[in-house]
């Protein structure tokens, strides 16, 4: 009897004991995933606002303290934010590229010989495929019941929830995008493998294949005599992308030059907003 | 590929007629960072706007790098009257130092223009329009009138400062005329070329025609000269070797130096030097022999076996090298639209390709592994001697000097 009546108060004292999970993660998009599957029983920031470059960021020391407190930080793996190496955190840390099926992972070698995206364990980029949305979620759900078991059922039914939300949007941009299933396009920077592939973009080149080298006099005469030859249609550049390159590009080729966002506060208006750059 | 390169050069050359002149003067001042400080503060200036929330290309952003600039050199000008209590040098580099941290804690409160300000800071020659380069002549060529017009108080101020002080100039206003004509060249050119290239063309044509006359005149001459055939030299190499073409032109810059440097030299420097040098590839020999050494020859050190080892291993790269990049090529006009495959084909196409450059990379492995064979065997028999022979003609060098020194 006084056993059954200790669970019952355990049980009814739970939700007001539980506090917060706080979590941290190292970009705004797995902020907005997080936030998505944790919903009120999670406390998250991101590191960086989607304007940030993802690879070089300074932490401030309220984010480094944020950072030792986390029970939980999320990041996008890989080699993707080389400054957290050096950081310390008490949390668990969970490397959202788990579960993910990458692309580009040939070895590091060929990678260099072919003077690709300078990533070595892949490209980095995967959350641009709203589909690595279901992977990324389900490994949230597993680490943050890992931390808080009680709560494994919120955290499936809120994951339930945004995927169900996600899943028309998908078939939205996709039928917004259809125009240009299978167009050629150039990017300026290799960072829009997984969206290509999921919208079916053909990426035949990127112009700065070698982050932050100017492509030499000979790679960009080739690179427009390409582009006239195959009638490629489209420039699509980041919001960091060396303007005049673009302009450049889009002058000696007639191509539309298209300023995608890699990164947003809320992940599904990030796709949003791309589709619509793309299909304007 | 003309077309591509024939504005960017236009530019490259106007870019060497102001640095030259300015160039002179900056090194008879001793201030050889000034720019690379002048450029910083724009770029703060450039920041500053963008918390004001102006775009990084507008006409605010423009003036603010402008406004920033002119405020530094009228800073730098003020730094001159105090030299007796701080070197001007040391108000230089805290300007940049500061500049730069202050654009950082900008730049976290606006993060979006963090990329454009280092493409400013970087430039890019190649993608310059021809509105820019008549924009830029235009410019230069108004400073350049207006600096020949007051040619005499400015070059005094610079070149003759004492004599600038007996004639009772007044040094603060044609300081302030000299560095902010510079700020406003220096915010327009980095714009273009970056700080790199333009650094070089301010110092190194300058530097070089210093060594080689002391009249102002023929130093111009000889400056303008030599900027124009560094950048012809520069351009050709980068479309010649396929290499970027600011970083290409400043190397370019570098090897001009070196030869400068050799040519005003005298034999027994150059005796002393080679002998160092040598000293020193012995040395490295010795104590390191798994360090590359691209000059020893190694054939003369490998058994017959190994040799032929390395014969075959030499011409099977060569042969693989040629078809990889046969297929690679053919795997670029597959993606370009070119050539048509089926996907099937195409991913064997990739397999083999990831598989063949494998086993390319394992017999690189092999000559690697020949070499550094040859290295240890050369380590005591070519690496004891060097070191000995080019140590001890060093010593005879250096005690000529001496010997002729005290006479």
């Amino acid at each position: 009897m006084r056993f059954a009546f200790l669970l019952a108060l355990a049980v009814w004292a739970a939700p007001g004991q539980a506090s917060l999970l706080e979590v941290v993660t190292t970009s705004a998009d797995l902020r907005s995933l997080v936030a998505a599957v944790g919903g009120d029983r999670v406390k998250v920031e991101s590191l960086a606002l989607p304007e940030h470059d993802p690879h070089a960021i300074e932490l401030k020391p309220a984010q480094l303290a944020a950072l030792r407190r986390a029970a939980l930080v999320v990041r996008v793996g890989l080699d993707h934010e080389p400054w957290l190496a050096r950081l310390k955190t008490d949390g668990m840390v969970l490397d959202a590229s788990r579960g993910v099926h990458l692309l580009q992972t040939q070895t590091p070698r060929l990678r260099v010989e072919r003077k690709a995206h300078s990533h070595a364990f892949g490209n980095t980029h995967y959350w641009l495929d709203p589909r690595n949305a279901w992977p990324i979620t389900a490994s949230i759900v597993e680490a943050l019941s890992r931390l808080a078991p009680a709560e494994r059922a919120v955290f499936e039914m809120n994951r339930a929830r945004f995927l169900q939300r996600l899943e028309p949007k998908i078939a939205e941009w996709t039928q917004r995008l259809a125009p240009l299933r299978g167009a050629k396009a150039v990017v300026i920077h290799d960072s829009w493998a997984y969206f290509a592939e999921r919208f079916g973009l053909a990426i035949v080149a990127a112009a700065e294949s070698t982050p932050g080298v100017p492509p030499s006099p000979a790679e960009l005469s080739k690179l427009f005599a390409r582009m006239r030859e195959a009638g490629v249609k489209l420039v699509i550049a980041d919001p960091h992308s060396n303007p005049a390159l673009v302009r450049q590009i889009a002058e000696k080729t007639g191509a539309r030059p298209v300023t995608l966002l890699p990164s947003g506060l809320d992940y599904i208006a990030l796709f949003d907003e791309n589709a619509t750059r793309l299909s304007r | 590929m003309i077309e591509l390169l024939a504005w960017p050069l236009v530019a490259a050359l106007v870019l060497t007629g102001m640095h030259a002149w300015l160039g002179l003067h900056v090194l008879a001042r001793g201030v050889v960072f000034v720019d690379l400080a002048l450029a910083q503060v724009a770029a703060l200036g450039i920041m500053v706007a963008l918390l004001y929330g102006f775009p990084v290309q507008s006409d605010a952003a423009y003036w603010h790098a402008l406004a920033f600039a002119i405020a530094g050199a009228v800073l730098f000008a003020a730094a001159r009257a105090a030299e007796a209590s701080i070197n001007q040098e040391a108000v230089i580099g805290i300007v940049y130092a500061v500049s730069a941290a202050l654009g950082v804690l900008a730049l976290d409160r606006a993060p979006q223009g963090a990329e454009h300000i280092k493409q400013l800071l970087i430039g890019s020659l190649l993608t310059v329009t021809p509105g820019e380069v008549v924009e830029l002549a235009l410019l230069y060529g108004f400073i350049g009138l207006a600096h020949w017009l007051v040619r005499r108080p400015l070059v005094e101020v610079s070149f003759h400062p004492l004599l600038a002080g007996a004639r009772r100039r007044s040094i603060f206003f044609w300081d302030v005329v000299f560095y902010g004509s510079f700020a406003l060249v220096v915010t327009s050119s980095v714009r273009i070329a970056g700080v790199l290239l333009v650094f070089s063309y301010l110092i190194v044509p300058a530097a070089i025609a210093g060594l080689f006359s002391p009249s102002l005149a023929t130093r111009l001459a000889l400056a303008w000269a030599l900027g124009a055939a560094v950048t012809v030299a520069g351009f050709l190499a980068s479309w010649g070797w396929d290499l970027p073409t600011g970083p290409a032109i400043v190397a370019v810059f570098g090897m001009a130096t070196a030869l400068a440097v050799i040519a005003r030299a005298s034999l027994r420097t150059l005796a002393m030097w080679g002998c160092g040098i040598a000293a020193l590839a012995g040395l490295l020999l010795v104590a390191a022999p798994q360090v590359e050494q691209p000059w020893l020859p190694e054939a003369m050190f490998l058994s017959g076996d190994e040799l032929e080892m390395r014969a075959e291993t030499l011409q099977s790269v060569d042969a693989a090298s040629t078809e990889l990049a046969r297929l690679r090529e053919l795997e670029q006009d597959v993606r370009w639209g070119r050539e048509t495959m089926t996907d099937e084909k195409q991913e064997r196409l990739r397999q083999y390709l990831a598989g063949r450059s494998e086993i390319l990379a394992g017999e690189r492995l092999v000559l690697k592994a020949l070499s550094e064979a040859a290295r240890e065997r050369q380590r005591y028999i070519v690496g004891l001697p060097l070191l000995a022979l080019a140590s001890a003609a060093l010593g005879l060098l250096f005690s000529a000097r001496a010997r002729s020194g005290r006479r």
